[in-house]
């Protein structure tokens, strides 16, 4: 799925007095990005811009009239405790959801790379919650947590409020990203451990290196670059949650305050209370943590990240 | 290895930005106000996200969701309520037997039906008709997105505005100039379960019911156990809800002048110290009124009484257990003032301002708007309708319940209280403070001591909200 030279810029310095060969080469290559560049630039890159510039305004009705007032949106987001509490929201989830996730899903591709009865069955099974609607999974989820009517309650004998007692309700939360990210996390080391040739565990065993042992020695180690690339790529989306928020959170949910992510409050903002320039702030904010966190993954990675 | 760095931050970024971009049509725009978990099938047929970890093209999902399903030619017609939506249909499909014009009526959810119509009035794409609400409706005709109807009106035989309760045909009209046909209007009452009362001994609710009354009897039905409760009232339920004893006691959402909070004012305290003493000793707690509405509690047998909208009449009668348990009375009033209070609002349906066909838009909203159907749709049971003289065909629209308890407030006075209809308090952008307010009083009703403060602290919040707007 991913080896080094995925992330890596090919280091294509352009010579003067290139051959015909390689005009050619190079005219198909742009050729090729086109389609790819284009829906970029048109939907990620330009929204990207606009999101920035309407940081600096005051939004009217339906993206009429806006009113120019330099950074106050800025001041207003740094005294906003209200979002500081979104954000420290955001991470708690993520450092929950993304660990346990990433270890059973790989403890899991592990157990069903090996050759066992009905593995297509189990991997099919996992890999489930993948292709449901999010919000229908969150629809699920909220009525298995119900305190009143809920099927967990039921079976517990218990009275717990999953979703809305503030102590225990982002923990519910995290609770649906895992399940639902689980599959696909493995799906992606299945193929990692698949790529692992066969001669390095044949010369582990002969060295004394089997079961745990060669997981931890051999597995974990040429594992590594698919383990950083699902990390990143599920830090990344952990810091984006708001559907199981949106779906399972009502408005006077108790834990609300308490569960709401960065992007449930840039929507509550942009879309709801049409605050789109405040709104747009506070998903600048989110840009830059991203930046940061994903940065320090990219510097750490050379401590842990084996390439061969 | 620095650029890697830096491409990879870029891309995260990219993935992060584009959602301001696809918001609009986001996750749950089908998503309907059932609270049924089989109301999960429908809300999942659009609903990819950037939540995803499959990478930067996550937003090419965002397609159009106001593109209507069937042929081109029809008319799209968008509605908040699938409770009404059988009701509706056949009024709009005998329309399309008269007049051959095709119409397409869809619904969205509550929060998703404003999300959806700002983003269309955004992008001039507005739906052809649609229902239209008094929190916003300030908003939509100022900036000119409404078709305005004045002409029309002027040269149609059918639609003569003084026919319709003229509160609501205020609510649509803006700078003199007409923008909506009022639909309907609707008016509060107290339901109750009649089993738990029998169980209780004691006698049902009537129109001698103070909201002293209700609490002694609210508390005699409440369970130690948690198995029952004597009332239910979420922090979110104003309308329905606490907005009725307000007004009852002399209190004030909103200053006349629309500018200010009233929630400072010491009656309006006094009105919800009261609210929050109903909470704290009658109803379940607060997380479990946020995880389950009113309605739903009511319906599932677990609360004796609640106080509901005259809109949920059709999610009533269609529901077996209230069918055979419960009826409906005339909501309490306030001992100190003699008042009994409901809150009252309409609906008004509009057309775009810029539908490509604003000639049969009209031939709808005259339809919709004619004696007839509002007639139709009060025997239907659909709603009360706009149209006086129109409320005793609803009234008699089902025998399993009391529906003359909705239209007793509509009177001068019931039993000894004189009463009063007060339309629900609306500003340019009410949705702003509503939302504010109903997440502030989660305190005050996880702490009702707090009340006081609470509403204090609402009123700032509110002024402020008010303030920004763009009015």
């Amino acid at each position: 799925m991913m080896n080094k030279n995925d992330f890596a810029i090919s280091g294509n310095h352009r010579r003067p007095g290139m051959t015909y060969w390689e005009k050619s080469q190079n005219l198909w290559g742009w050729l090729f990005i086109i389609p790819t560049m284009l829906g970029l630039v048109i939907l990620n890159i330009w929204p990207m811009l606009q999101s920035f510039y309407q940081t600096f305004f005051r939004t009217g009705d339906f993206g009429r009239g806006n009113i120019y007032i330099g950074g106050q949106n800025y001041v207003q987001l740094f005294k906003d405790s209200e979002v500081w509490q979104a954000l420290w929201n955001t991470l708690k989830l993520t450092l929950l959801q993304v660990p346990v996730s990433i270890a059973l899903a790989l403890v899991l591709a592990v157990f069903l790379n090996r050759k066992m009865r009905g593995r297509a069955v189990y991997r099919a099974i996992f890999f489930l919650p993948m292709i449901a609607a999010p919000a229908a999974v969150a629809m699920v989820w909220k009525w298995l947590y119900n305190s009143q009517f809920g099927l967990l309650n039921h079976l517990f004998h218990t009275k717990i409020e999953w979703i809305s007692n503030p102590a225990i309700a982002w923990i519910s939360i995290a609770v649906i990203g895992i399940w639902s990210s689980i599959g696909y996390n493995m799906v992606l080391f299945l193929a990692g451990l698949q790529d692992i040739p066969k001669e390095y565990y044949e010369a582990g065993a002969i060295d004394g290196a089997t079961g745990p042992a060669a997981f931890f020695k051999i597995t974990l180690p040429l594992l590594s670059p698919m383990i950083f690339f699902v990390l990143v790529t599920s830090v990344i989306s952990g810091l984006q949650i708001f559907d199981s928020i949106y779906m399972i959170m009502s408005k006077s949910n108790p834990a609300l305050p308490k569960t709401q992510t960065i992007v449930y409050l840039f929507y509550q903002y942009s879309f709801v209370n049409g605050n789109k320039g405040y709104g747009s702030t506070i998903v600048i904010l989110l840009l830059v943590v991203i930046i940061l966190i994903t940065a320090l993954q990219m510097k750490l990675q050379k401590k842990w990240v084996f390439y061969n | 290895m620095k650029t890697k760095g830096i491409m990879a931050a870029l891309l995260a970024g990219a993935m992060t930005l584009t959602m301001t971009a696809c918001g609009s049509s986001d996750s749950s725009s089908s998503a309907t106000t059932t609270t049924t978990a089989a109301a999960a099938a429908t809300s999942a047929d659009n609903s990819d996200t950037a939540t995803e970890t499959t990478g930067a093209d996550t937003t090419e999902t965002t397609e159009d969701s106001l593109t209507p399903s069937g042929s081109s030619d029809a008319l799209e017609v968008l509605i908040w309520d699938t409770n009404q939506q059988p009701g509706i249909q056949e009024i709009l499909d005998e329309f399309t037997e008269k007049t051959g014009i095709k119409t397409d009526l869809q619904v969205k959810s509550w929060d998703s039906y404003w999300t959806l119509l700002e983003a269309a009035a955004q992008a001039g794409e507005l739906p052809d008709v649609m229902w239209m609400h008094s929190n916003v409706s300030q908003m939509y005709m100022k900036n000119g997105l409404l078709l305005k109807l004045d002409d029309y009106i002027a040269d149609s035989t059918e639609i003569d505005l003084s026919n319709y309760m003229s509160e609501i045909t205020d609510l649509y009209t803006y700078d003199g100039s007409t923008y909506g046909i009022p639909k309907d209007y609707d008016t509060i009452a107290l339901w109750y379960n009649k089993t738990m009362f029998d169980e209780a001994g004691l006698s049902y609710p009537d129109d001698t019911w103070t909201w002293d009354d209700l609490y002694e009897n609210a508390k005699k039905l409440t369970k130690s156990d948690g198995s029952q409760y004597g009332f239910t009232l979420s922090p979110s339920n104003n309308q329905a809800g606490y907005y009725n004893v307000i007004y009852s006691m002399g209190g004030k959402v909103l200053s006349d002048d629309k500018k200010t909070s009233a929630y400072d004012d010491p009656t309006t305290i006094e009105a919800m110290e009261l609210v929050g003493k109903i909470v704290a000793d009658t109803c379940p707690d607060v997380t479990t009124m946020s995880e389950t509405g009113d309605d739903v509690l009511f319906e599932s047998g677990t609360v004796a009484m609640t106080t509901q909208g005259s809109w949920m009449v059709p999610a009533f009668k269609s529901n077996e257990y209230v069918a055979e348990n419960c009826d409906v009375a005339v909501i309490p009033y306030a001992a100190s003032t003699n008042t009994r209070a409901s809150i009252c609002n309409g609906l008004g349906w509009t057309a775009s301002a810029t539908s490509k066909r604003p000639d049969d838009c009209w031939k709808l909203l005259e339809w919709l708007g004619s004696k007839d159907m509002q007639l139709k749709q009060a025997e239907l049971g659909v709603t009360m309708s706009a149209y006086l003289n129109t409320s005793d065909a609803w009234a008699q629209n089902t025998d399993l319940f009391n529906l003359q308890a909705y239209l007793d407030v509509t009177t001068e006075k019931t039993g000894d209280a004189t009463n009063e209809l007060i339309l629900r308090p609306y500003t340019y952008k009410t949705t702003v403070w509503e939302d504010a307010a109903n997440q502030a009083f989660v305190t005050a009703w996880t702490d009702t001591s707090q009340m006081e403060s609470v509403c204090k602290s609402v009123a700032e919040e509110m002024n402020t909200a008010i303030s920004q707007e763009n009015s």
